[in-house]
């Protein structure tokens, strides 16, 4: 029987992590007065407790993203909170040039929501793969990659109290395990121990913490006691965590549902290299485009492709582990 | 009722002043985009001497009139002005380009007081007054005490409690966001916003209707749902004209469009020729030459 943290209980049990995006959206435009939501043909969270009650605070852009992400920083300017909705590849990719003279330089308080991760049916334009790496490298942008619905309603509070622009990660599937319990305390910044360990870590974020779940409950009938961290924020990176993982454990993993190149991954090795060298494998899509897949009961198509899978990720823990003896040895 | 013969000289004469500022800029950088900047002299001498709701003191009151200066590539005009309106000290003038100076290459909001946008990368100065000039609708219906900028919650029929100004180039008018900016404005009817584009008809390449044709360009902002005129931007009485009539206007629920017709390096008769874009070494000693030739020197 795995072992995990105080705020974390598995049953099985699944939810889509839109779910807690719409609760958190409401929840945080009822609590705020302020927040705007800027739709870009693309629904929104929540919107229809915006429609019943604050129509004034919906502002419907249309298919025109690059006008859209400026007007948001010029209510930001004028004292509002703007939430721009659409898919990442339209609210971020579409819209860079106008995210980073408009928002960031002034660093202006807009939201920017962004669905479809790695992986889904609707192929290669939409799965966007490379939205870590595109957002990481601009400044004063805070990017969360929420793991579970619980999580996911926690982190657009968090980002809607938090003064300064944000990017939120919305993966549309697979859904994810239900993960953390209802006192979970989510920290902008600041990694979660889901489950400690002593052998090897695996630092995860968004569906991909689903996948590291069922790695460790498969290593612990191998006798691998594996720690588990979530690291819903990828930037600011919680560096002493990492450091602490490598110092404690010798060994880490990362898991995202995203590409390698500019990811977690490379945020992890960066902090890693600098503070604190430990063998370290990254569990990502390599440098490559997605394209369509769908998820069966029998097989999740663009997981397996990819191998992102916990068997995939268990495998890379005990490679990660051998790196480290081999290391060890040579020393 | 026309405005007399007075104001008129006076905003000349400021606009004379205006424009020894700006050759002591380029004087000292020789450098600058100094084209673009000449045509749009008058249109910012009667906006900020005039017309503009506006406290040199106080650049951050809420109530103060927006300007938005999308061709922020051409802030030398406005830093001209800045310094003649007491809120940049004289001295700055020969700072602009210089490391830590207040006066940055292009406009810039946290470096330089009364700048209400950084610009620089062309096309999203409108959508930014798009943004401002929304907030003015919604502050005056939610007015939650958390916004810094709170107003009064009440409707004021006859004035907005603060008008936008957007000033854009011809050239970036080549940008799709300009027009995508523009159906926004006409969809959420903002007739507090007024749009000045400075149609001094030449982009660096050249000739802005040859590099990629605008024309017919008023029928263009008609279709798109804006009220439109157009004057002569470098007469200083068409432009209190023009300034006076769009705020008359208000509450017919169109956003404005004032196009007003201009020359690339106006005053300076080498930089007209050329049609300066951007200038260095001998173009801008040159022009400024000529220039403090017919107009003086601070």
């Amino acid at each position: 029987m795995v072992k995990y943290s105080k705020h974390v209980k598995i049953d099985g049990g699944k939810a889509v992590v839109a779910d807690g995006i719409n609760n958190g959206m409401m929840k945080a435009a009822e609590k705020d007065e302020r927040i705007i939501a800027v739709l870009e043909d693309m629904g929104f969270p929540g919107v229809g407790w915006f429609k019943e009650n604050a129509p004034e605070r919906i502002i419907e852009c249309g298919i025109a993203e690059a006008n859209a992400a400026v007007v948001a920083a010029g209510l930001a300017a004028e004292g509002f909170v703007p939430f721009i909705h659409s898919f990442a590849f339209a609210v971020v990719s579409r819209a860079c040039n106008q995210i980073r003279q408009s928002i960031l330089q002034d660093r202006f308080n807009v939201k920017l929501l962004g669905r479809e991760g790695a992986w889904g049916e609707p192929g290669i334009s939409h799965n966007h793969i490379e939205i870590i790496g595109i957002t990481r490298v601009m400044p004063n942008l805070v990017i969360v990659d929420p793991a579970d619905v619980i999580e996911a309603e926690k982190a657009i509070m968090a980002i809607a109290d938090y003064y300064g622009p944000a990017f939120l990660k919305i993966e549309a599937s697979p859904p994810p395990l239900k993960i953390f319990t209802e006192d979970y305390p989510f920290d902008l910044g600041k990694a979660y121990m889901v489950k400690d360990g002593k052998d090897a870590t695996i630092i995860a974020c968004g569906y991909m913490l689903t996948e590291s779940i069922l790695t460790g409950e498969i290593l612990e009938k191998e006798g691998i006691d594996v720690r588990i961290l979530n690291m819903s924020t990828i930037k600011p990176l919680d560096n002493e965590a990492v450091i602490k993982a490598a110092e404690e454990t010798g060994a880490i993993v990362t898991a995202e549902n995203a590409s390698i190149v500019g990811g977690l991954g490379e945020a992890v090795a960066t902090a890693l290299a600098e503070y604190a060298p430990a063998p370290l494998i990254r569990v990502g899509i390599e440098d490559e485009f997605s394209q369509s897949g769908r998820i069966l009961p029998e097989i999740d198509e663009l997981k397996t492709h990819f191998g992102l899978g916990a068997e995939d990720v268990a495998l890379s823990v005990k490679e990660c582990m051998a790196k480290r003896e081999a290391l060890k040895k040579r020393r | 009722m026309a405005h007399d013969e007075k104001l008129i000289k006076d905003l000349e004469a400021k606009a004379d002043i205006v424009r020894r500022n700006i050759f002591t800029i380029f004087d000292s950088s020789q450098m600058g985009h100094a084209g673009g900047t000449m045509s749009l002299v008058e249109i910012v001498t009667a906006l900020y001497f005039h017309h503009l709701k506006f406290d040199p003191k106080n650049c951050e009151w809420p109530e103060r009139d927006r300007v938005v200066l999308s061709k922020a590539h051409c802030c030398e005009a406005i830093y001209a002005i800045l310094v003649e309106l007491g809120v940049l000290s004289k001295d700055l003038l020969s700072t602009y380009y210089r490391y830590g100076s207040p006066l940055q290459g292009h406009a810039d909001r946290w470096c330089t007081p009364c700048i209400d946008y950084s610009g620089g990368s062309l096309g999203q100065g409108l959508s930014f007054a798009n943004g401002l000039a929304y907030a003015e609708k919604l502050k005056a219906i939610i007015n939650p005490p958390s916004l810094k900028s709170a107003m009064p919650r009440f409707i004021r029929k006859d004035n907005p409690i603060y008008r936008v100004y957007s000033i854009v180039g011809d050239g970036e008018c080549h940008e799709g966001q300009i027009w995508e900016a523009a159906m926004f404005a006409a969809k959420f009817k903002l007739d507090n916003l007024i749009n000045i584009v400075d149609y001094n008809k030449f982009s660096l390449d050249g000739p802005t209707n040859e590099v990629m044709p605008l024309e017919p360009f008023v029928e263009k902002w008609k279709s798109f749902g804006w009220y439109v005129i157009e004057v002569d931007g470098h007469n200083l009485r068409q432009l209190v004209d023009a300034y006076d009539l769009v705020c008359n206007l208000y509450g017919d629920l169109k956003p404005k469009c004032i196009i007003a017709h201009t020359v690339k390096g106006h005053g300076v008769p080498y930089w007209e020729e050329a049609h300066t874009h951007i200038g260095r070494g001998e173009d801008i000693s040159k022009g400024v030459q000529e220039g403090r030739a017919k107009y003086g020197e601070v």
